[in-house]
């Protein structure tokens, strides 16, 4: 239980650092905060709504503390305030209105790359040094080192613009309506499959690469011998014994990754015009809408809190040592 | 020391790497002398195919891209460099500081390194580059290392750990050597092999961040790097109107210049100790 609260503990202190950032970068900046943020705003939104949206980032009379008083507590009401390129939406209405879309590519993609990535993993381990894992570690290692920019782009081209076989952009067809219809789903699927794919290579190698180093390390351990003397199956031993233990490092780094899953994420939506949070926060970028910009960073870390904590509770599970500590 | 170089070099997958990384390093250096072009200078009619004149074609704009790629490399090398340089040299700090010291001092470089771990690089950097409006490839670096050192810093903090107890530590101490003579002289030596892996991992991450950056429209359009490259291509729609040779370039100089770095750091891996394996978590989360 302490571990658990421990970790809460941190989790509120990173939330407050990166909150800390958006507070004190405009004010940081040379020139005036409020000409600096809402240069665009002036022009868009009418003088009450801008007057409400200073007072959400801490632009109100009186001394610091009390100003960074005023935007933690917006902050952690989730008060975002007004976005300025998608006006009249408050920040919360657009970035919600995009993470289910986000979410959908991030999952999705990560729990096949997790799956897949793995098994390979405990294969090219069990047979270390054969065919498969003098070909396979080496090859993961190399498609990790190509950016979801370049495989987005290039899947792009080939499989949509060249042989046309899969959508170039949008998360559906644009004449159906929205609703739980088998064509509508379809659709969604067959629009969700290019970025899920870019993501999946983009993510896969490292799981793989992750699972055969802990599983060699591991296999080299007593526990696994006696396993393998007692006259257990193969199986057993690969999955039960060996597999079980090597999970914990890939979990832990699972959720570290996120973050770089999510990063990947946004460049691919843009790649691909996917409604989701990267394609939106582009747009919020061309237009300078510094309400949105700093919006989705208190997103992004909850969402990575949010995985962090996930991980843990794994882990917990995984490894009853945790309980006792 | 010298067993691991000499290992390293009999190694294929080293050799290959290293002769990848020199070739564009000579790039980036002697480029300008060998590219066919100037890098802003139009030569022919917008997008037009790769040809004998134009080896892989031209942009929107009428300009070469083979010699554009060839001009943008010493801006992409120089900022990847740099930023691995400051990220490990943070990095190195940090971990060796808080892993040696201990108590107070590593609670607290502990966590502030965890807090850097924990929020999320791109959507930060999006913000600072943000508010700094088109960020030069200097200022680029700089986002970069600032927000990218953690894991560095865990990795070698933990290394540090583990050597701090051997009996060769104790007895510098026995002897009376002054803590900075301990840290440089007994400690960092046995350290090298991990600072590599962090250099290494660090500069393919500045490499592929800038350009994803510029590709965002943060950068300074008007400086060529491959980044500011594709952001062009982007906003043109080349691929839309298949001119994919204006991305194909720059696209083949980023996997290929990383596919250098992950081949040195494979043998690397094979090489050094096989506690360092860890370090592996590094390079995926940058992926």
């Amino acid at each position: 239980m302490s571990f658990l609260l421990r970790r809460a503990g941190f989790y509120v202190v990173a939330f407050v650092v990166a909150a800390i950032f958006n507070f004190l970068l405009p004010r940081l900046m040379p020139g005036n905060p409020v000409d600096i943020m809402f240069a665009q705003a002036g022009t868009v939104l009418p003088p009450e709504s801008l007057e409400a949206l200073k007072a959400t980032f801490g632009f109100v009379d009186g001394p610091w503390p009390v100003q960074f008083g005023r935007y933690l507590a917006s902050v952690f009401t989730f008060d975002l305030g007004l976005s300025v390129r998608f006006h009249p939406l408050t920040v919360n209405a657009v970035l919600m209105q995009a993470l289910p879309w986000t979410l959908l590519l991030v999952l999705t993609s990560s729990l096949i790359a997790f799956l897949l990535g793995s098994a390979l993993g405990i294969r090219a381990a069990w047979r270390r040094g054969g065919a498969f894992d003098s070909f396979g570690a080496p090859a993961a290692l190399m498609i990790q080192a190509v950016p979801p920019l370049v495989t987005s782009l290039v899947a792009l081209f080939v499989l949509s613009i060249r042989l046309k076989w899969l959508p170039t952009g949008y998360a559906w067809a644009p004449e159906l309506d929205p609703g739980f219809t088998p064509a509508f789903i379809g659709s969604v699927l067959v629009h969700a499959a290019l970025p899920i794919l870019t993501l999946v290579v983009a993510q896969i190698g490292g799981y793989l690469v992750t699972m055969r180093n802990s599983m060699i390390n591991l296999l080299g351990e007593d526990y696994i011998t006696l396993a393998t003397a007692k006259g257990l199956s193969d199986g057993r031993v690969r999955y039960a014994y060996a597999a079980r233990n090597a999970l914990l490092p890939t979990v832990t780094s699972f959720a570290m990754t996120l973050g770089a899953t999510f990063g990947g994420a946004l460049i691919t939506e843009i790649v691909f015009n996917y409604p989701g949070l990267g394609y939106t926060l582009y747009q919020g970028i061309t237009a300078r809408d510094y309400p949105l910009i700093q919006g989705q960073l208190m997103l992004m870390t909850l969402a990575m809190l949010t995985a962090n904590f996930a991980a843990d509770l794994l882990c917990l599970a995984l490894d009853p040592r945790l309980r006792r500590a | 020391m010298r067993a691991f170089f000499t290992s390293l070099l009999a190694n294929r997958k080293a050799s290959i790497g290293a002769g990848i990384v020199a070739f564009f390093l000579a790039l980036a250096v002697f480029g300008p002398l060998v590219a066919p072009a100037g890098p802003n200078q139009r030569v022919g009619r917008p997008h037009e195919a790769p040809s004998a004149t134009h080896l892989m074609g031209t942009t929107r704009m009428g300009r070469d891209v083979l010699a554009q790629t060839i001009h943008g490399t010493r801006t992409s090398l120089l900022v990847g460099l740099s930023a691995g340089l400051m990220i490990t040299a943070i990095g190195t700090v940090v971990g060796v500081t808080a892993g040696y010291l201990g108590g107070r001092v590593d609670e607290a470089l502990n966590l502030i390194t965890n807090v850097v771990l924990v929020i999320p690089n791109l959507p930060l950097m999006l913000v600072l580059a943000a508010f700094i409006g088109a960020a030069s490839p200097a200022t680029i670096a700089l986002i970069i290392a600032g927000t990218a050192w953690g894991w560095g810093a865990r990795v070698t903090r933990a290394q540090t750990q583990s050597l701090r107890n051997r009996d060769y530590i104790h007895a510098a101490e026995l002897l009376g050597e002054p803590t900075w003579r301990i840290l440089a002289c007994e400690l960092l030596p046995n350290l090298v092999s991990i600072i590599g892996f962090n250099f290494i991992g660090s500069v393919l991450y500045a490499v592929v961040t800038e350009a994803t950056l510029e590709f965002l429209g943060l950068g300074d359009a008007l400086k060529v790097s491959w980044g500011t490259m594709l952001y062009n291509a982007q906003t043109t729609s080349a691929l839309q109107v298949g001119a994919w040779w204006e991305v194909a370039c720059p696209c083949l100089a980023l996997v290929l210049f990383g596919s250098g770095l992950s081949l040195i750091n494979f043998a690397m891996d094979e090489v050094a100790n096989p506690r360092l394996r860890t370090l592996r978590l590094k390079l995926r989360a940058m992926a």
